[in-house]
């Protein structure tokens, strides 16, 4: 490297060199009076020598390196130079074409023009990034993984491998949420009745804690409704019904029928609107006409309003004050009244006793009728249990008696059409018998 | 002097109740959650007996919970999995939201669960409340073993409605416990379901009942000294070993499809061999008791032998006709039955199986015929099971009129109407034989008795008219006295016209009152059997017309 510098220095000192860089002004190629210095001194070697084209020069050729990648009088006329030889002939061309066939490929081996221009091509490699190849605590590390390495060799586990080797492995076929579910279709059943309450600590520590179950109130356990879960269905329901039994299932829906019917026609009777009373044209007429002919009805309604207001005047006649003679007069008739009413309750009293007899009839008759009114309401009441509860904004409605017609009846159990469907069957029984209140599809 | 004012509805039955709003807020629930927890804990609502009271005034239709119950569910420790879930729910649909699978995967992972078994054990403290309500929680599970398994209700629930309903009827089976069995119009449908049934409802309804049944299931099953869950026998198992087991079901469902083939017995604890008969207890006779004693061991005799009613006969079930249901009926006393291979795993034997006694088959005819073996409709097994008895096959062969399936949980008083068909049954069941029956001998015994009973009345009224004619004329009749005839007394006669005479006296020595109440029952009593005595006048008329229409037909 020295003597390629030291190469670089004398070429540079021949006098017909040209730089790349314009020199500075050719007065100071021409020497100047310069002051004498004593150059063997090695304090004055750096001091007074002036290499200032020296180093112009070899920052030429480091500029030269840099950016162009070598020194341009070593490069090949090729890289630097090239022949236009215009626009090339057609016939020649097609001749060419085979070899361009081949060219193509050799072409399309080759890199691209752009790429090799773009190609940094300087001899000076770019700097390396030192930080990236430090790591902190690298020697403790390395020291730290050897070390492993040599009780790996020798055998020795320490605790914590240990430790991860005897953790069992995580059963991960299995999903836990699905097998400790209620419905998991093999969940495991024990004996819920035969064990016996865990009495092992103080009730009053259990119940500090929490851990005691609170007691179901006795209210709790009364059902509902009288009513049983499972009703069985009237014999004429049969697939294979005996007559009579089937008539009187019959008649029952039949009666259901006729008094939804008999609820419509009350209220189209009452929707009704007689015939007469409609409006006809001659009435519309009339009544629009009303008021606006005055000829006849004046004459007629004048003098019976005079006969009105005479009689009202009369009614409005004065009232003279009451003389003392008339006081006097109603007091005595007060008093007299007085006296009757309780001679007739005196006298009502005693005769009472004769009366005796009818009056125990009497009140034996009112016990009689409160007795039956006792019984009649105890009875409503008793029938009440056994009706649905109103528990909601929906009344209950009673569900259609699953029965065929006659001419439905199927002759065997092949041919049999089922009617209505077990799960509204269950769904009206939970609703009958109070567990949930009516409720219909949200619309 | 002074004190506060009473204000209205601070006390009473205002402050015992609560609306359902309210107590929602109290829990703190969302309202499907306060609904499901109120079917599971058994808390209903109440319908007040003075609305206006308890509405403050208004009569708006509310629903109300006593205070007490809603005070009681705050202790209940599933609240606190129900509001677990909620937020389980809003963490997972944010992660679907902002698709991070792992938090998915680990979230569903670790889902929160509940458990109802400490709900069973307080609805139901001992065994014997379980069963109590057993009835409506068997309905439930074989509703929905029947749903089809789209999805809309869990899948798993239903499955484990499938298993609990086919360990009951193996335990039914096993125990010989049915005893009536009818069949009705609303059959079991598999492919409609109604809209406007609330299913979410019901599905919490199911989820209780599944526990209470597998819990009872289990006693029952150790009861009997069987093995829970339950095994098929191993001799029975060996027996049952098929080829192509695949085409049946997916493996781990095929145990199950066996089990609910109900064509082989169960595995027990204990094995015994042979099955001992339970001996009454006999308790030392007391002079009163004697009567019952004895009949309850007639009883016990009359169901020991009705338990055994099908044993040693052999079924074969052609493929229309409704397999669950008939092997059900017919394995539980004592028959052997099976069926096509084709149509479900746990055949036994073949149709070409020469010791078939009765082949139940519902087509109008058969391709065919063997010789030593009935051919019958379903329904001859049905009417043998309410009739206690082996019923005559002759009335169930393919193409008969069938009789009339009558119910067997109709219990006729006296005075009621029972139908000609019931009448021969229990003639039947007496052990009297009904008149060796062809049409044309009833008509001809029918024609005859008629005659006969014209004749004599016609000779009678002859009699009458010239003893008549006589005494008009004004002739002594000859009639003489003569000697009486000594009748021979009969007994069993004397004593009731004795019992008669006295019923008449003590009518007779009523009060006016009883008298009076006497004559209304004996009204409603004779009214009954007035009506009775219509239909089957009706019923008369009704054979009649049709034997007249035949005897046309024929001619």
């Amino acid at each position: 490297m020295a003597a390629a510098r030291r190469l670089k220095r004398v070429a540079a000192s021949q006098p017909g060199f040209l730089t790349l860089k314009p020199s500075s002004e050719p007065a100071d190629l021409v020497g100047s009076r310069r002051k004498r210095v004593n150059k063997n001194k090695k304090k004055n070697w750096n001091k007074f020598s002036d290499i200032a084209d020296v180093e112009e020069f070899l920052e030429d050729v480091r500029h030269q390196e840099r950016t162009t990648g070598g020194l341009l009088s070593e490069k090949s006329d090729d890289t630097l130079f090239f022949v236009d030889l215009g626009q090339s002939e057609k016939p020649e061309q097609k001749a060419e074409e085979p070899d361009e066939g081949k060219k193509r490929k050799g072409k399309a081996s080759r890199p691209l023009r752009i790429d090799l221009i773009l190609q940094h091509d300087s001899h000076i490699p770019p700097p390396k990034d030192v930080l990236a190849y430090q790591q902190p605590n690298a020697k403790k590390l390395r020291r730290i993984a050897q070390k492993a390495e040599q009780l790996a060799a020798r055998g020795v586990v320490p605790r914590r491998q240990k430790r991860l080797l005897n953790r069992r492995p995580i059963d991960r076929t299995v999903n836990k949420a699905v097998t400790e579910a209620n419905n998991n279709p093999d969940r495991g059943y024990y004996n819920l009745w035969g064990q016996e309450s865990k009495d092992s600590a103080d009730p009053w520590y259990l119940q500090q804690t929490g851990k005691k179950l609170v007691k179901r109130p006795e209210k709790l356990n009364e059902k509902p409704s009288v009513l049983p879960a499972v009703e069985v269905i009237a014999p004429g329901g049969s697939y294979n019904p005996d007559f009579f039994s089937h008539q009187v299932l019959l008649q029952e829906a039949h009666n259901v029928e006729v008094k939804k019917k008999k609820q419509e026609d009350r209220l189209e009777k009452q929707l009704a609107v007689n015939k007469e009373d409609r409006a006809t044209e001659e009435t519309a007429l009339r009544e629009v006409v009303e008021g606006l002919i005055e000829e006849e009805d004046d004459e007629v309604g004048a003098p019976n309003s005079k006969e009105d207001d005479e009689a009202a005047v009369a009614a409005i006649a004065v009232t003279e004050k009451k003389t003392e003679r008339q006081r006097k007069k109603e007091k005595a008739e007060k008093i007299k009244e007085q006296q009757r009413l309780s001679s007739r309750r005196q006298n009502a009293q005693q005769q009472q006793l004769f009366q005796l007899r009818s009056i125990k009839t009497s009140i034996k008759q009112q016990e009689q009728k409160t007795k039956k009114k006792q019984v009649q309401r105890k009875a409503q009441q008793e029938a009440q249990k056994a009706q649905p509860r109103r528990l909601g904004k929906l009344k209950f409605q009673t569900p259609d008696l699953d029965i065929q017609l006659s001419d439905e009846l199927a002759g065997s159990l092949r041919q049999l059409k089922p009617e209505g469907s077990i799960l509204k069957d269950r769904f009206k029984s939970l609703q009958k018998r109070n567990l949930i209140e009516p409720r219909e599809r949200a619309k | 002097m002074g004190g506060l004012p009473k204000k209205k509805f601070e006390r009473g039955s205002a402050t015992n109740y609560i609306t359902r709003n309210r107590a929602r807020k109290k829990l703190m629930l969302s309202l499907p959650d306060f609904r499901r927890l109120c079917i599971l804990k058994g808390i209903y609502p109440h319908e007040p007996k003075h609305k206006k009271k308890v509405n403050k005034g208004s009569t708006a239709p509310r629903t109300f919970y006593l205070l007490k119950d809603i005070r009681f569910l705050l202790h209940e420790p599933i609240v606190s999995k129900f509001r677990e879930y909620k937020i389980f729910v809003r963490k997972l649909k944010r992660a679907y939201g902002k698709t991070e699978w792992s938090d998915v995967e680990r979230l569903k992972d670790n889902k929160p669960t509940y458990k109802l078994d400490h709900i069973v054990k307080e609805r139901y403290p001992t065994f014997i409340d379980a069963l109590r309500d057993i009835d409506d929680a068997l309905c439930m599970c074989f509703l929905f073993s029947t749903f089809a398994r789209t999805g809309k209700c869990h899948v798993q629930t239903i499955q484990l409605c499938r298993r609990l309903t086919v360990e009951w009827m193996n335990y039914v089976v096993a125990s010989r416990a049915l005893r009536k069995v009818s069949s009705f119009v609303t059959w079991i449908q598999y492919d409609f379901h109604p809209t406007d049934v609330d299913y979410r409802v019901m599905a919490t309804f199911t989820e209780l009942y599944t526990t209470l049944l597998g819990f009872v299931n289990f006693r029952l099953y150790h009861s009997l000294n069987l093995v829970y869950p339950p095994k098929l026998d191993s001799k029975a198992e060996s027996e049952l070993k098929e080829e192509h087991e695949d085409d049946y079901a997916m493996n781990s469902e095929s145990y199950l499809e066996k089990l609910s083939a109900l064509s082989s017995s169960l595995a027990r604890v204990v094995s015994t061999d042979e099955e001992e008969e339970a001996k009454l207890d006999e308790f030392p006779a007391e002079g009163e008791d004697m009567e019952q004693m004895e009949a309850i061991e007639k009883e016990q005799k009359q169901l020991e032998t009705q338990k055994k009613l099908f044993e040693g006969l052999k079924f074969f079930l052609n493929r229309e006709v409704p397999r669950e249901s008939l092997a059900f009926t017919i394995r539980c006393f004592g028959g052997r039955v099976s069926w096509d291979k084709s149509v479900c795993i746990g055949s036994t034997y073949d149709m070409t199986d020469e010791t078939i006694t009765h082949q139940i088959v519902d087509r109008p005819n058969v391709d065919k015929q063997y010789i030593n073996r009935d051919y019958i409709q379903p329904q001859w097994v049905y009417d043998c099971v309410n009739a206690k008895i082996l019923l005559p096959v002759e009335d169930y062969f393919l193409g008969v009129t069938l009789p009339p399936h009558l119910s067997p949980f109709v219990e006729e008083k006296e005075g009621d109407y029972v139908p000609p068909e019931k009448l021969k049954i229990m003639a039947l069941q007496r052990g009297e034989k009904p008149g060796a029956d062809e049409e044309d001998e009833e008509d001809e015994d029918e024609e005859e008795e008629e005659d006969n009973d014209d004749d004599e009345e016609e000779a009678e009224e002859e009699n009458l008219k010239q003893m008549e004619e006589q005494r008009s004329q004004g002739k002594s009749l000859q009639v003489k006295v003569t000697p009486g005839k000594v009748k021979a007394d009969n007994p069993a006669r004397l004593k009731e016209e004795e019992m008669a005479e006295e019923k008449r006296l003590a009518i007779m020595m009523m009060k006016k009152k009883e008298k009076y109440l006497y004559d209304k029952i004996m009204f409603g009593k004779k009214r009954k059997i007035r009506e009775a005595n219509k239909l089957a006048a009706k019923r008369k008329a009704h054979d009649d017309a049709e034997k007249g229409k035949k005897k046309k037909a024929r001619k």
